[in-house]
C-alpha cells in the first residue's frame, strides 16, 4: 500500500530582501509516512522544520521536489491536511465550540450534525463545560487542544503539528502527551509531529525523523516499536526499550546542536 | 504567510542597501501612487471643460502663488496660522494641565465634573463660535478662544485619566517619607501622568489644527484658511487646492517630526504606567 | 420615613451604590449652571443679547415651529417646521453619508489591510487625507458642487471615509497572519478568510473608526453646514447668529451637543466597549 504522506527531493530556498543571498532551508528532503503512522521529526533551531511544515500544509509554495499527500500533489492548503499550529491559531472572537466546528462549517456541514461532531471531540480533548467560553478564558493548554480538537474535527487525512506542546508548562505538556497517544489510539491517524523535544518524539513516535541543521537534511530514521498502549509516562520514564531510543536520537541531534558553532 | 512574491527573488543586480530598504519599507508604492495621482490628476484636468474652474492641472497649482510667495503674502499666511494655532494650543496647555490635574486629584471632584466635561467637549469649538462672534464680533479674540476651547478639552481629559492612573501606592509610599501635597504633585502625580499628558497635548493640538482652518474661515481672519475660502471666492481655485495641500503637509510635518516623536520619548522615557 | 428609605433602597438597588453616586455627583455641576443661568436672567448681569433666558431660547422652538401644521408635517419636512426640518435635515446627512461611507470604508479597508503593497502605498495617502479631511476640502468642495446638500455631503463623506478606512486598515494588519493560515488549512475560502478572520478581528479597530469618524463627522458637518449649506443645525445657527437671535443660536448648540452625547452614550461607547470585552481583544489605535 503507498504511503499517505510522501515527501521526495524537496529543496527549498527563502530569497532574503535585505540581503538578497537567500537561506538555504531545505535540502533535497525525502521522506514517506504510512497510513495510521505517528512519525515525530526532530531537528536543531532552525533547521527548516516549520518550512516543512508550511509546506506539506500548502501554505508555502515549492519548486524543487514532489510532495503527496493520499497519491495526490499538495498544491495549496486544503482539508485533507489538518494543521496544529505552533502559536495559538484559534480565533478569539469565536467560542470553543464554534473554534471547534469551524472546518465543518466551512464545509457546510449542517448544524445539527455538526454540533453532534463537536461535542464528540469535545469529550475527546477533555474540554466538556467550556463549548462557550471564548479563548481568552481558557489556559495556553486549554487553547492548544482546542487547536487539536479543531483539526480532528474535520476529519483530515494526515495531521500536522507544528511543536504544538512548546508553550504549555511541563505539568500540563505531559498530560497533553498522553492524551495525544490515547486520541491517535482512538482515531489511528496519520500524524506527523514536528518538535524539539527528544523525550516526546520518543515517547509519541512509531517513527522519528531526524534532520541537520540548516540547511535541514534527513539525517536518519528511528524506528520505535513500543505499542500505543503501553506508552503512558508513569510506566516508560525507566522502560529500557525507551530510554535507548530516547539515548539514540538525543546523539543524533546533539551531533548537529554541537556543530552549530561552526556556521 | 511566510511566501514571497517570485517578482522579489533576487535578481542578478544586487541593488544597493538604501534602495532595498526603501522598498521594503514601500518607499515604491508610494512614489507609484503619488506618480499615478498626478497622472490622473493630469489627464482629468486635460479633458474636463474649464479647468481651471474645476481642476487645474498640478503644474498650474505649482505655479499659482509665484506672484503671492513673491510680494511675501504667502509666508504670511503660513506664519500667521502657525502662530495662532502655536498661542491657542500653549493657551490650552497652560490652562488644560493645571485643571486636569486639579480635577484629578480628587476622585471625587473628578466624578463631579467628568460629566459637565464631556458635555462641553461635546459641543465643538465651531459650533460655539457663533455665540463668541455674537459676544466679541469677528476679532482675534474670537479666534483664539474657539481655538482655546477646541484645544482644552482633550487635553484635560487625557490628563485627568493620567493624574487617576498613578497608582496609589506611589502616592502613599511618598506619604509615608512625609512628602508634601506639593511635593508628591511634582514628583509622582506628574511624571506619573505625564505619557497621557503628551497624549492629549498631541490629540488636542490636532482639533486645534482643525479650529484654526475652520476659524479663520468663519471670522475671516487672515491665514491658511482664510486664504483658501477667498480663493474660492475669486475663482483661484488653483490657490485653494495649493493651500489645501498645504494645510496637510503643514500637519503631517508638525505630527512626524514634533508631537510624535515628543509623545512617544515621554511615554518610553517617563512611563510610570506601562501601555 | 418608611417609603423614602424604601425608594432610596429600591434606587440604590436599581443603579448601584458607586452608580447613583456618581449620577448625583455628576448632577451638580449641571444644576449649579442652570441656577447660574437662571439667576442671570433674573439680575441681567450679562444682557439678554449676550445670555438669552432660558424660557426664550425654549420658546424658540415654538417660535421655528409655529407654521408647523403638527406632527406629520414635521416628519415630511413641512416648509414651516423650521426647527425640526434643520434637525432632520443634519441627522439625514449624517445617516446618508454612513450608509455609503461605512461599506465604502471597511471593504477598501479591509482589501487594502490584507495586501502589504496596497497597504504600503495607501497607509501615507490615508495620513494625507485624515489630515486635510473635514474643513479644508470646503472651499473646493464649494467649487464643485455649490452651496447646498451636495457639499454638506461630500465634506461629511471624506471625514467618515478616511476614517474608517484608516483604522480598518491598521486593524486588519494587526490581525495575526497565524488566523488566515490555520482557516485556510481547514479548507477556507479567500471570503472565508475574509468574513472570518480579518473582519472580525478588525472589528474593534473598525468600531473605534466608526466612533472617532461619527465624532470629528459631526464637527465637519456643522462647520460644512455654516460655510457651505442652505439648511441644517450649522447653517441655523450661523444664520441666527448674523442676525443675533442668540436664543435660536443657544438652542441651536444645546441641540447639537445633546444629539452627538445621546448617540456617542448610548451606541458608540457600549458597542465598543461590547466587542473589546466579549473577545479579550486587545487592541491600540496608533
Ligand atoms: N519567511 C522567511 N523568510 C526568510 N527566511 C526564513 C523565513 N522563514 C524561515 N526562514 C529561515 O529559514 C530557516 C528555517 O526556518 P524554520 O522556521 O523552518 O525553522 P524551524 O526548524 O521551524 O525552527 P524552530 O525550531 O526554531 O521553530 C531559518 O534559518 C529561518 O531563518
Ligand atoms: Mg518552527
Amino acid at each position: 500500500m503507498q504511503a499517505k504522506l510522501v515527501v521526495q527531493g524537496l529543496t527549498h530556498h527563502y530569497p532574503d530582501e535585505y540581503t538578497g543571498e537567500d537561506v538555504h532551508a531545505l535540502d533535497n528532503v525525502s521522506l514517506e509516512v504510512e497510513d495510521g503512522i505517528f512519525a515525530a521529526v526532530v531537528g536543531p533551531s532552525g533547521c527548516g522544520k516549520t518550512t516543512l511544515l508550511n509546506i506539506l500544509a500548502g501554505l508555502l509554495p515549492y519548486r524543487e521536489g514532489h510532495v503527496k499527500v493520499d497519491g495526490v500533489d499538495v498544491h495549496g492548503p486544503g482539508p485533507d491536511r489538518g494543521v496544529v499550529f505552533q502559536e495559538h491559531a484559534i480565533l478569539p472572537w469565536r467560542s470553543v465550540a464554534r473554534n471547534i466546528g469551524h472546518g465543518l462549517e466551512i464545509q457546510g456541514v449542517p448544524a445539527d450534525e455538526r454540533q453532534r461532531k463537536v461535542a464528540e471531540f469535545v469529550e475527546l480533548v477533555g474540554l466538556g463545560g467550556f463549548e462557550d467560553r471564548y479563548p481568552h478564558e481558557l489556559s495556553g493548554g486549554m487553547k492548544q487542544r482546542v487547536s487539536l480538537a479543531r483539526t480532528l474535527c474535520s476529519n483530515p487525512i494526515v495531521m500536522l503539528m507544528d511543536e504544538p506542546f512548546a508553550a504549555v508548562d511541563a505539568q500540563t505538556r505531559i498530560t497533553l502527551q498522553e492524551e495525544l497517544n490515547r486520541i491517535a489510539i482512538a482515531t489511528r491517524k496519520t500524524i506527523l509531529f514536528i518538535t524539539h523535544n527528544v523525550d516526546e518524539a520518543a515517547f509519541l513516535g512509531d517513527k522519528c525523523f531526524i534532520f541537520t541543521r540548516r540547511p535541514g537534511k534527513l539525517k536518519a530514521t528511528v524506528k520505535i516499536n513500543i505499542p500505543r498502549d503501553r506508552r503512558i509516562w508513569k510506566d516508560l520514564i525507566n522502560d529500557s526499550e525507551f530510554t535507548n531510543h530516547r539515548d539514540e536520537i538525543l546523539t543524533l541531534v546533539r551531533e548537529e546542536v554541537s556543530t552549530l558553532g561552526d556556521d | 504567510m511566510a511566501t514571497t512574491s517570485p517578482s522579489l527573488a533576487p535578481s542578478r543586480v544586487v541593488p544597493s542597501r538604501r534602495w532595498r530598504r526603501f522598498t521594503k519599507e514601500g518607499g515604491a508604492e508610494i512614489l507609484l501612487l503619488i506618480v499615478g495621482l498626478l497622472l490622473v490628476w493630469s489627464i482629468i484636468s486635460s479633458i474636463i471643460p474649464n479647468p481651471s474652474r474645476y481642476l487645474p492641472a498640478p503644474l498650474v497649482v505649482f505655479f499659482s502663488s509665484g506672484e503671492l510667495i513673491w510680494k511675501g503674502l504667502f509666508p504670511n499666511y503660513v506664519g500667521q496660522t502657525l502662530y495662532r494655532l502655536i498661542l491657542g494650543s500653549i493657551l490650552g496647555l497652560g490652562v488644560g494641565i493645571p485643571f486636569g490635574v486639579l480635577l484629578g486629584l480628587n476622585r471625587t471632584v473628578s466624578d463631579m465634573f467628568y460629566p459637565i466635561m464631556n458635555f462641553f467637549q461635546s459641543i465643538s469649538g465651531i459650533a460655539i463660535l457663533p455665540i463668541i462672534v455674537v459676544w466679541w464680533g469677528n476679532s482675534e479674540k474670537t479666534v483664539f478662544t474657539v481655538i482655546l476651547y477646541t484645544a482644552l478639552f482633550p487635553i484635560a481629559f487625557n490628563v485627568l485619566s493620567g493624574v487617576r492612573s498613578v497608582p496609589r501606592i506611589y502616592v502613599n509610599a511618598m506619604r509615608t517619607l512625609g512628602a508634601s501635597n506639593y511635593c508628591i504633585v511634582r514628583d509622582v502625580i506628574l511624571p506619573g501622568a505625564l505619557p497621557y499628558i503628551a497624549t492629549g497635548a498631541r490629540l488636542g493640538i490636532g482639533f486645534a489644527w482643525r479650529a484654526v482652518i475652520a476659524g479663520e474661515m468663519l471670522t475671516g481672519r487672515r491665514g491658511l484658511g482664510w486664504w483658501i475660502f477667498t480663493a474660492q471666492d475669486t475663482d483661484h481655485t488653483d490657490q485653494v487646492i495649493l493651500g489645501m495641500l498645504m494645510i496637510g503637509c503643514i500637519w503631517i510635518l508638525l505630527d512626524r517630526y514634533a508631537l510624535r516623536p515628543i509623545e512617544a520619548d515621554t511615554i518610553q522615557r517617563w512611563g510610570l504606567v506601562q501601555r | 420615613m418608611s417609603t423614602i428609605q424604601e425608594l432610596s433602597i429600591a434606587v440604590q438597588r436599581r443603579f448601584g451604590r458607586q452608580r447613583l453616586r456618581r449620577i448625583i455627583l455628576g448632577a451638580i455641576p449641571f444644576v449649579t449652571l442652570a441656577f447660574l443661568w437662571y439667576l442671570n436672567t433674573a439680575n441681567e448681569w450679562l444682557p439678554p443679547v449676550y445670555i438669552p433666558p432660558f424660557a426664550s431660547v425654549w420658546e424658540a422652538i415654538f417660535l421655528l415651529e409655529e407654521e408647523c401644521m403638527g406632527f406629520m408635517d414635521a416628519l415630511t419636512m413641512g416648509s414651516g417646521c423650521m426647527f425640526t426640518n434643520h434637525v432632520f435635515s443634519s441627522l439625514g446627512r449624517v445617516g446618508l453619508s454612513l450608509l455609503i461611507g461605512l461599506p465604502l470604508g471597511i471593504a477598501f479597508g479591509v482589501v487594502a489591510g490584507m495586501n502589504r503593497r496596497i497597504a504600503n502605498a495607501l497607509e501615507p495617502l490615508g495620513i494625507f487625507a485624515n489630515s486635510i479631511s473635514g474643513i479644508a476640502w470646503l472651499p473646493l468642495a464649494i467649487v464643485w458642487f455649490g452651496i447646498g446638500t451636495a457639499t454638506t455631503i461630500f465634506i461629511l463623506l471624506n471625514t467618515i471615509f478616511w476614517l474608517v478606512f484608516f483604522n480598518t486598515l491598521l486593524g486588519v494588519r494587526s490581525v495575526p497572519r497565524v488566523y488566515e493560515n490555520s482557516v485556510r488549512t481547514l479548507g477556507g475560502s479567500r471570503w472565508n478568510v475574509i468574513t472570518q478572520v480579518y473582519f472580525p478581528g478588525a472589528l474593534p479597530s473598525i468600531v473605534t473608526g466608526i466612533r472617532m469618524s461619527m465624532g470629528f463627522g459631526w464637527r465637519a458637518l456643522i462647520a460644512a453646514e455654516m460655510i457651505g449649506g442652505d439648511s441644517g443645525l450649522g447653517f441655523m445657527i450661523f444664520v441666527s447668529a448674523s442676525e443675533y437671535k442668540v436664543e435660536e443660536v443657544f438652542l441651536g448648540v444645546l441641540v447639537i451637543a445633546l444629539i452627538w452625547m445621546f448617540t456617542d452614550r448610548t451606541m458608540l461607547v457600549p458597542l465598543e466597549k461590547w466587542t473589546i470585552q466579549r473577545w479579550g481583544l486587545v487592541w491600540r489605535p496608533s
